[in-house]
Parts: structure tokens; C-alpha cells; sequence
């Protein structure tokens, strides 16, 4: 009974204009609708609370960093790498859902066989592809109709992103540690985003990520070096990248003490912020475009 | 002395299963209903009354239970067969390179028959991976016997040091291959140097539980040869063991375990240098005891260790190769010391 009402409750929430006439019917449908989900993508976590239904998120991955409350109500069960299948069985969820092939194939298969249902998105990175994962993701969970605000929303701030006469070369490299340093390829998620906030990837000439090489720096010879906020940290800043990379002092980069932080869930969760994301870079950009 | 080992024999079977069935107990998942119900309903053949714990008890966590009693106990009779082979308690998969060697193979076969996974069954992808991991430790085997082996005498410090060049070479290869895979790939050769116990099932746990049986049928009673052999190869020939014969069954029995082990759960460290280690410390070197008992003092560290890992970084786990190493390297060193003069 308690938990009838409660039901009744989040429905009178979610639909306002239901406000005065709760009856029998809407509770059962609302009971039908309830989901226990385990969310294992940022971007599909971030959906979920933007359609208004973060509530049912029980589990998520380490990647899954926004709403920052998130982290607190659901269950945080590892990285994609390192799930356990009793891990996110032990939450009891309806439904799992993840991007095509980020799951170990057994992890996978155990979950379907435990008869909990299980979802794979396929993800690609773009405004075309957040957008139609935001349908899919919104359509499973018969929120369609709100899908349409948010892929609105994403298109207008892209359209307000201003080209540059000049567009910057940029280089995402990221870092764990001096020891760990990689740099951006085509088909990645960061050559994306730096092209739709209208800067280039200095990285022309091969695709994924690559070990740093101090003579793939000059040859590229970036305006300006991208990072994530928490890998620029764990250089202790510019300074300790230039340190750990001198060949970086000689790049126009180095010349005009160009780098940009931005938080790696924010810049390439490729979600409903990803229009804010590539407008935010886009605005950071500007003072390197010449 | 038939008497005793008997003794031992049954109270650490005892303990193994007592140990098991408090281990069953222990995991991320959290069980709805009583756990003996779920046993119960199946034994009667009712439908579960809660089909996620049912499946989380009989296709996750008992396959993993019974995988981690067998892993251990061929890693560790591994150890004691060999042990008594080179005649030093160095001489374990791991350190003399066996196990690199299967998981170089191992990971071969992952890259260069990754497009045929899609054709064969799993069965068959399965038993590819271990007769390949099989070839590996074999070869490896064979290959360190025979440069550290002079005149029936080993020089110990070539045996190791063979097993770190070979080591070192799988290590080599396996970071060359990483570079002409894709993720997922990669993510396979990953898991065998870090090793786990996560994704055992009853068909990995079926395969390897036939290739124990052959292998004990034909090493657990060879304790007293061992012993015979202790005195000097040419002394145990006189009392009339066939040395040669026992040496090749040893390096052939040795590198199937140690490479079903490895293809099924990469490459989990020291258990076959900690367990004889102990057992001798009780025992002494009498292989007449040690060796039977390896393989239940095997069984019973890993499920440890297995359960551990599972239970301190919950929900997640800790790879279980760097349990083992934490209780390893310890004896390692001891061995070392005691051994210093020997060296």
C-alpha cells in the first residue's frame, strides 16, 4: 500500500495536470513504467535525469559523473572494464542499459540469462548520433515526446557556435601521469567535438590514440593543447607538462602558454550537454584564433 | 605413515568443503531468499521462487567456487611435480616461464583467431585456447629442462634465468600484439597478465575437471619415485624407477595443467611455490605426503584468495593475482635466504 502511494505521488509529480484525478488507472500504469535501470554510459546516465527519470537509476558506471547527485542516490559499480555480473545483479534491476560493445561479451550474456533485460545503444559520436541516441533512449522509456526538447535545445546552441577565420590547431592530448600521455587521432570523440567548436585537430595522419612522440609534436605543431581537467592535473599543471614533454616549449602552443582544461565527462560524454560543451570550447578557442 | 596421510588426506578435504561452503556465501550479490531454499527448490525440482538467485548461485557463483578450488589445485600440484623434478623448491611455473609461455600462446591464439570465434562453438574455441596455452607450456618446458640440465645435475640459476628471458620475451610479444588489436581484443590480453577467476563457467570448469582427473590418475602416486629420486637419479634407477619415463610424464601432466589453467584464467602466480613451500615446512620433503596434499592445500588457498578478492573492493573485484603475489613474494624471499648457499 505504501508503495501505491508513493507511485501516485512521483506520478502527480511528473504530470501536473493530473494534479486532482488520481484513480486506480493511472497508479497500475505508472506501476507498469517504473523501472530499476543500471545505466553503464555517461551519456545515457545524463538522458535518463534529463528526461526526469534519474530517480530509477539504481547503478551506474564510473564514467556516469552528472547530475553530480547521481554519484550519491545509484550505486557507482566500476568501470565497463571491471563489472561484475553479481554486482549489478545485486541491485535487482528491470533493465541494463550500455553501448554496443563496451560490455565484456560474458558479462553480457549473464545478464540476459539471469532474464534481465538488456539494452545496447549504439553510440557514435556526433551531434546526429547523441541526438538519435537521445530518441532511443527516450523512446524505450516512452518519453519520446521529450526527446524532441532536448535535441532542439543541442541543435540551437550548435547553430550559435561562430566559425573562426582562422580556426586554431588543436591538440587533445590525454594524460595519467607523465608516464601515460596520448594524443587524439581522427575518430575520436575529442576530433569531433574540436571540429564542432570550429577548431582543427593538429592530428591529421592517423586515426584513435597514439603514445605521444615528441617529433608527432612538432610535425603537428598545435596552437593550442586540450586536456581534461583532471589529466592536466596530474601533471601539476602546464608547467609539469612542459616538463614531461619539453618538445611542447616549441610549438606554438608553448609560445602562447596555450592550454585548455575542460572536464572530461562534460567535453566528451556526448549528451544533452553536448552543445554546451562544443560552445564552451568554442568560446575558450577564441583567443587562439588568429 | 599410510595411516597419517590418510588422516591428512580427509581433514583437508574436510576443510576445503567446509571452506567452500562458507565462500558460497560471500559475493556482491546479496541473496533475496534463504540460500538453502534455493538448493532445496532445486534438488525437488520446484520452479525458483527467485530465479536471479538461483542463477547468480548456480551459474555464477558455484561455477566459480568449484573453478577456483581446481585452478589452485593444479597450479599447486604443478609446483610440487616440478619441485621434485628439478629437485628445488624454485622451480615453479612461474618462475621458470612456463606460465608466460601458455599465455603467450594463449594470447596468439585470442589475436590470430579472433575472426574464427565467430565459427567454431565455444566448446571448441575453448578447448583450441588450451590445447594452444598446452604448446606453449610444453615447449616452454622443455626448452628451460634442457639448457638448465647437464649430465642429470640442474643448474639452478640458469632454470631462473631461462624463465626470466622467456618471461620477458612473452611479455615482449604480448605488448607487440596489443598494438595490432582492437579493444576488445586488447582487453583479453589484459586479463592474462592480471589473472581472474570472473567468467568461470560449467563448460571451462567441465574441461578442466577431465584434464585434472587424467593428470592425478597419473601424478598423485608418484610421491615415492620423487622420493627415490631425491637420492640421486642414478640411485633411484638401481632401486628400479624408471626415471626417464617419470621425468616426461611429469613435463607433459605439468604443462597440460598449467596451461588449461592459464587459457582459462591467464596467469595467477605463486600458488605453486607457497603450498609445497608449507607442506615441507610440516612434512619435510617427503613427496609421498606433499604431493596429495598440494592438491588440496591448493584448492583451499586459491578459494581464499578467490573469495577475498571478490569480497574487499565490492562490487568490483580485485584482480586475484595480486593476492597471490602478496602472500607469495614473502616466501619467495624466505626461499632465497635459506637457499643462499645453494645458489
Amino acid at each position: 500500500m505504501l508503495l501505491t502511494t508513493t507511485l501516485v505521488f512521483g506520478a502527480c509529480q511528473q504530470n501536473e495536470e493530473t494534479n486532482e484525478q488520481v484513480n486506480e488507472e493511472i497508479t497500475i500504469e505508472v506501476e507498469k513504467n517504473q523501472e530499476k535501470i543500471v545505466s553503464l554510459n555517461g551519456a545515457i546516465s545524463e538522458i535518463i535525469c534529463e528526461l526526469g527519470r534519474g530517480d530509477e537509476i539504481v547503478g551506474v558506471d564510473v564514467a556516469s559523473t552528472f547530475p553530480e547527485w547521481l554519484t550519491d542516490s545509484a550505486t557507482v559499480l566500476g568501470h565497463a572494464n571491471t563489472l561484475t555480473v553479481e554486482g549489478i545483479l545485486n541491485l535487482q534491476p528491470t533493465v541494463v542499459m550500455t553501448t554496443v560493445g563496451s560490455l565484456k561479451p560474458e558479462i553480457e550474456s549473464a545478464i540476459k540469462n539471469a532474464g534481465i533485460e538488456l539494452i545496447a545503444f549504439n553510440q557514435e559520436f556526433s551531434v546526429e548520433g547523441t541526438k538519435s541516441l537521445v530518441l532511443e533512449v527516450a523512446e524505450f522509456l516512452n518519453e519520446g515526446y521529450k526527446a524532441q526538447e532536448i535535441n532542439q535545445n543541442i541543435d540551437g546552441v550548435v547553430s550559435e557556435i561562430a566559425a573562426f577565420d582562422n580556426p586554431p590547431s588543436v591538440l587533445f592530448i590525454y594524460a595519467r601521469g607523465a608516464g601515460t600521455l596520448m594524443v587524439a587521432g581522427k575518430d575520436t570523440p575529442m576530433d569531433q567535438i574540436v571540429q564542432l567548436a570550429k577548431g582543427e585537430n593538429s592530428i591529421t595522419d592517423f586515426s584513435d590514440f597514439k603514445p605521444l612522440t615528441e617529433e608527432a609534436l612538432l610535425g603537428a605543431n598545435p596552437d593550442v593543447i586540450l586536456m581534461f581537467d583532471k589529466g592536466l592535473q596530474s601533471l601539476n599543471g602546464f608547467e609539469g607538462l612542459v616538463n614531461a614533454v619539453p618538445a611542447i616549449a616549441e610549438t606554438n602552443a608553448g609560445k602562447n602558454n596555450g592550454v585548455i582544461a575542460m572536464d572530461g565527462a562534460f567535453l566528451t560524454s556526448f549528451g544533452p550537454r553536448l552543445g554546451n560543451a562544443a560552445k564552451e570550447l568554442n568560446a575558450l578557442l577564441t583567443p587562439y584564433a588568429k | 605413515m599410510q595411516n597419517k596421510r590418510t588422516i591428512f588426506i580427509i581433514a583437508g578435504l574436510l576443510l576445503l568443503a567446509g571452506l567452500a561452503i562458507i565462500s558460497l556465501q560471500f559475493g556482491a550479490y546479496k541473496f533475496q531468499g534463504n540460500l538453502w531454499d534455493v538448493l532445496v527448490e532445486v534438488v525437488i525440482g520446484k520452479p525458483a521462487s527467485n530465479p536471479t538467485d538461483s542463477y547468480v548461485f548456480f551459474s555464477i557463483r558455484l561455477p566459480r567456487i568449484v573453478m577456483s578450488i581446481l585452478v589452485g589445485s593444479a597450479l599447486a600440484v604443478s609446483g610440487t611435480a616440478l619441485q621434485g623434478m628439478f629437485k628445488n623448491p624454485l622451480a615453479t611455473p612461474n618462475l621458470i616461464g612456463v606460465t608466460a609461455g601458455a599465455s603467450l600462446f594463449a594470447a596468439i591464439t585470442i589475436v590470430l583467431g579472433s575472426y574464427l570465434k565467430s565459427f567454431i562453438p565455444d566448446a571448441l574455441h575453448f578447448f583450441l585456447l588450451s590445447i594452444m596455452a598446452f604448446l606453449g607450456a610444453i615447449i616452454t618446458m622443455i626448452f628451460v629442462y634442457r639448457i638448465s640440465t647437464t649430465k642429470r645435475k640442474t643448474n639452478v640459476v640458469i632454470m631462473l634465468l631461462a624463465g626470466v628471458a622467456i618471461t620477458a620475451l612473452s611479455g615482449a610479444i604480448t605488448g607487440f600484439l596489443t598494438y595490432l588489436t582492437d579493444e576488445e581484443e586488447l582487453r583479453d590480453l589484459i586479463f592474462w597478465t592480471l589473472g581472474s577467476l570472473g567468467g568461470s563457467s560449467w563448460l571451462k570448469v567441465g574441461i578442466l575437471a577431465v584434464v585434472i582427473l587424467l593428470a592425478y590418475s597419473l601424478l598423485l602416486n608418484k610421491g615415492k619415485a620423487l622420493n627415490a629420486m631425491m637420492l640421486g637419479e642414478q640411485d633411484a634407477t638401481h632401486l628400479g624407477v624408471p626415471v626417464e619415463k617419470i621425468k616426461k610424464q611429469i613435463i607433459v601432466l605439468t604443462a597440460l595443467l598449467v596451461g588449461t589453467c592459464v587459457a582459462f584464467t591467464g596467469t595467477i602466480g605463486f600458488v605453486g611455490l607457497i603450498i609445497p613451500y608449507i607442506l615441507r615446512l610440516i612434512f619435510s620433503s617427503n613427496y609421498y605426503i606433499i604431493l596429495p596434499l598440494s592438491a588440496i592445500g591448493g584448492g583451499v588457498l586459491l578459494l581464499i584468495a578467490d573469495t577475498l578478492s571478490r569480497v574487499i573492493v565490492a562490487p568490483t573485484e580485485m584482480p586475484i593475482g595480486v593476492l597471490t603475489a602478496f602472500l607469495g613474494t614473502p616466501i619467495f624471499i624466505a626461499i632465497l635466504i635459506r637457499h643462499k648457499k645453494l645458489l
